[in-house]
């Protein structure tokens, strides 16, 4: 759909200005090319069309277009990849998209400071790729690293499995060059650490696109580590598997990623990849050291003892390259496997305390069982990041509904136990409506000033992160509306 | 001046009689040329709500007060009635050792708070100077780090959420209590190293880290600075997982205790000894491909606090003659040449010790000299020499007639306007200690 009541004489001026600023070949405009812009990856979101795309190839090119359309009182919004799960790359109701993916190079690699600075559309991985040379690479490491890019990690402030060790984005990103939403050109932070002022580029790192469009940024690299180790331990239940996570953080281990995979999860990635897990396992943990060689040995005697105390079936280490990818297929085909289990699944990423993981993990099968649908995880359990998958189909009537119940009662048991509503995927349009379950006005209407501040006019990605009724959002009163369909097609 | 019978039953009334300290108690508080009517010592979050809101309709100028220890930081405040001292608020409100997260309030010393996370064998992985006074709150206010920083990270990459008392008394808060979010704004980066400009912190939670087993220190001399800054890019960008990689100039070194003559490296590296003394070959290894040798440090723990606390316990600043502290950045790869052009620019009048993290390229420094106009002319030679390299330099304390020469803060920063902008929408009537950070925001 077009959810935009832009006049069409203003329509045209934009694609004019946007055609000289970028020329005609970075500016979409025809209806069947812009269906490609409707969604993020929350394929069965609400999607609505942008009124025109503009690829821009430089700063300037954004920061034009940016001007343009703060003239004409249109809103805009960035987009990388659009990899995103939360409907942060979609339009609110049409406007200009700025789709970054034309500016994609590498601009410095600083091997002495360990910094690259890339564009904003520069993908993840390639930025492992680009310095492994150089003996480094780049931690924060989201499934969609083939095809996501720096900018929408930037904004969604990005994790992924070896964020446990290393931490997620902002921990990594040392300086961004941004557009503000009136078409200032401001560099935030840089290679220079520590500069006195207000730590902008802290906020601006998770804002989701709407206090500015990032299109340089500066990351921190790290050194390869000596040695890996990856551990993949089977358990009965998911319960003992949490057990030992916990017991392994006690032990004083802090392994680079510790991945859970369920018994649904488990089903679906034999019946797909053949990952040669027990079938009949209740949960199996995957867990990756890496550090000197001789401190991931003595952490591994530890991670086994926690393992087997906590009552694992069976414990497998990875000897070779080809072993340890074997034992991480698994773990990266889930999201693609769980088409096998199910036709439509409603993906979730809360964070719970990791001492809570036991408790939360029988409550979300609880809930599941309550309204009558599987629930499937895969997840980040050294973080305490859950991913729920509820599955349903389209098809049978009340499902999509039950399942939206369901999302709800486990988001708000998430909170209960202290927890946040999103550990990497972002709120953006989808969950936006949780918020106040965790913020309360006050705390909203600080963050709403923080957004006057960058955005006064209130054009840059609108409709996102705050609760539609604005900060005074009422609880969890809109939990319960189908018109939340945070849905993923497989 | 006096201060106003009517203010004082205002401030009683809400902390109670032994909870302000008016008259000649005060002298402790002075900043600058500035002594405020009061200081007051609220017992909980109600009270720093009430006594903020006193102040935003009294429209009067508060500055919150840990330990002291960092106060020297700044312009003086333009308004100065209330120093709100947090030292009351001291608990650990909650720890859990299977999360590794604790939250504890702004008025915890720090030395207290690692105390307290001893029962779970972790710690708060942060080492500012003065350590041992310094509060949870002026630590996070000011994003104070020192040379464990290399590991570890600063304040920013620690905490996850925070409580904050707004201007006007009300109480929000930021984050959360888990180790990853992205629920809203990162609100907490704001008020971390804002000097509490925007808010008062009241608690915050944050990552603890495991206590290492075993660890082990090492003094690397180099034959010139040049060698040491390679040597400790060399170790940085390998397998090595150093705590701390401090590159000290001649003086420094020996004010920090170094056994050999000369510039060099100071490298600690924690974990199982096991893996300690396999890093240790390697170190040595790597030392001797730039000329070093390494000696290990028999004197570790008093030699970890001097590195912290450098330069912040020089001599001049217990009133013994002219001189001024400062920090700033540059490159990791510059160190050593920001060090040799402080050296070069600084040195006619003045005398210069430095010493780096150079794994983020932080700077710090002493200067001294006969007169205050040397420090002086020393400080903005400095400040000139790290401009050359792309960095910066602030002065942490100087006396007052050197202050009167050099702008402490230096240049404006790069997206000030945004700066004053969110100051005017976080504190709208300029009470939170006004006029002492860039830009006199």
């Amino acid at each position: 759909m077009n959810g935009s009541d832009l006049a069409p004489e203003t329509r045209t001026h934009l694609i004019r200005g946007c055609e000289r600023i970028v020329g005609p070949e970075g500016v979409i405009s025809a209806p069947d090319e812009l269906r490609v812009y409707e969604c993020d990856a929350l394929t069965f979101y609400h999607r609505v069309m942008p009124d025109l795309v503009v690829l821009p190839t430089s700063t300037q090119h954004v920061a034009d277009v940016v001007r343009l359309c703060r003239e004409a009182g249109v809103p805009f919004l960035p987009r990388g990849a659009g990899t995103g799960l939360s409907g942060g790359a979609t339009p609110d109701a049409g406007g200009v998209m700025i789709v970054l993916t034309r500016m994609n190079r590498i601009l410095d690699i600083d091997v002495a400071s360990r910094t690259a600075t890339v564009e904003a559309g520069f993908i993840n991985l390639w930025l492992t790729n680009a310095v492994k040379r150089h003996g480094l690479f780049y931690a924060p490491d989201p499934a969609s690293q083939q095809a996501c890019s720096i900018g929408g990690n930037v904004a969604e402030n990005a994790g992924g499995p070896h964020c446990l060790k290393y931490g997620v984005t902002t921990n990594h990103v040392l300086g961004a060059t941004v557009v503000l939403p009136d078409g200032e050109v401001l560099q935030l932070g840089g290679k220079i650490q520590d500069r006195p002022g207000y730590d902008l580029l802290g906020v601006f790192v998770g804002s989701e696109g709407t206090l500015g469009i990032c299109t340089e940024v500066t990351v921190r690299l790290m050194p390869q580590p000596e040695a890996v180790k990856t551990l993949l331990a089977v358990f009965r239940t998911i319960e003992e598997a949490s057990n030992a996570v916990s017991g392994i953080i006690a032990r004083g281990i802090i392994p680079v990623a510790m991945e859970m995979l369920d018994r649904e999860i488990i089903k679906a990635v034999e019946a797909n990849v053949k990952a040669g897990y027990p079938l009949d396992a209740g949960a199996v943990l995957l867990i990756e050291l890496d550090g000197p060689r001789a401190e991931i040995e003595a952490e591994a005697v530890g991670v086994e003892a926690t393992c087997r105390e906590y009552g694992c079936l069976e414990l497998r280490v990875a000897r070779t390259e080809e072993e340890r990818a074997l034992l991480w297929k698994g773990r990266k085909e889930a999201a693609g496997s769980v088409g096998r289990i199910t036709h439509h699944y409603y993906l979730q990423d809360a964070v719970v305390p990791r001492s809570k993981l036991p408790t939360v993990l029988r409550e979300i099968e609880e809930i599941g069982g309550r309204h009558g649908l599987i629930i499937a995880n895969v997840f980040h359990a050294g973080d305490g990041n859950v991913h729920p998958l509820i599955c349903f189909d389209l098809a049978t009537p009340g499902d999509l509904d039950r399942a939206i119940a369901a999302g709800a009662e486990i988001m708000k048991r998430c909170i209960e136990a202290g927890g946040s509503v999103s550990g990497e995927h972002g709120i953006g349009h989808e969950k936006r409506d949780y918020l106040p379950l965790m913020y309360g006005p006050a705390d909203l209407a600080a963050m709403q000033r923080v957004r006057a501040v960058f955005d006064p006019a209130g054009l840059c990605n609108p409709g996102k992160i705050f609760p539609a009724d604005g900060p005074a959002g009422q609880g969890a009163r809109n939990l319960q509306s189908p018109a939340m369909t945070a849905v993923s097609e497989r | 001046m006096p201060v106003a019978a009517s203010l004082a039953d205002g401030l009683r009334e809400i902390v109670g009689a032994d909870g302000v300290f008016t008259g000649p108690a005060l002298a402790e508080y002075r900043l600058g040329p500035a002594t405020p009517q009061a200081a007051v010592f609220p017992r909980d979050e109600s009270e720093v709500s009430r006594l903020l809101r006193l102040a935003w309709e009294e429209g009067l100028g508060v500055v919150p007060w840990g330990s002291g220890g960092h106060q020297s930081l700044g312009y003086p405040p333009s308004r100065y009635d209330l120093a709100l001292n947090l030292g009351r608020l001291d608990r650990v409100l909650e720890y859990e050792p299977a999360d590794m997260t604790a939250t504890a309030q702004a008025g915890i010393r720090l030395a207290d708070l690692q105390r307290h996370l001893e029962a779970g064998r972790q710690f708060l992985p942060l080492d500012p100077p003065l350590a041992s006074q310094a509060t949870l709150g002026g630590i996070l206010g000011g994003n104070l780090s020192g040379p464990l920083r290399c590991r570890y990270g600063t304040a920013r990459d620690l905490v996850l959420g925070i409580r904050v008392a707004q201007a006007d008394g009300t109480i929000t808060k930021g984050g959360a209590k888990v180790v990853k979010n992205v629920t809203g704004y990162d609100i907490t980066k704001l008020y971390l190293g804002s000097h509490g400009t925007l808010g008062v912190i009241l608690e915050a939670t944050f990552r603890v880290y495991p206590r290492p087993p075993a660890e082990q220190e090492w003094w690397l001399s180099t034959p010139e600075l040049e060698a040491a800054n390679a040597l400790a890019v060399r170790i940085l960008g390998s397998h090595l997982a150093p705590s701390r990689v401090e590159m000290l100039d001649d003086a420094a070194a020996r004010a920090c205790g170094s056994p050999v003559r000369g510039p060099g490296l100071f490298v600690s590296i924690a974990g199982v000894p096991e893996a300690i003394r396999a890093q240790a070959n390697d170190l040595a290894r790597m030392a001797g491909e730039f000329g070093g040798v390494a000696t290990e440090d028999a004197a570790a723990p008093q030699t970890r606090t001097g590195l912290s606390d450098f330069p912040w316990l020089a001599p001049w600043r217990d009133g013994k003659g002219h001189g001024a502290i400062w920090r700033g950045s540059v490159l990791p790869a510059d160190c050593a040449r920001a060090i040799r052009a402080i050296h070069a620019a600084a040195r006619e009048h003045t005398e210069v010790v430095v010493a780096a993290s150079v794994a983020h390229g932080i700077l710090r420094g002493e200067i001294r000299a006969d007169t205050t106009e040397g420090v002086a002319r020393g400080l903005a030679a400095s400040r000139e020499a790290l401009a050359a390299l792309g960095g910066f330099l602030i002065v942490l304390d100087a006396p007052e007639p050197v202050r009167a020469q050099v702008d402490v803060w230096g240049p404006p920063p790069d997206g000030l306007g945004l700066m004053q902008r969110l100051k005017a929408a976080f504190d709208a009537r300029g009470i939170l200690n006004p006029g002492r950070f860039v830009g006199q925001i």
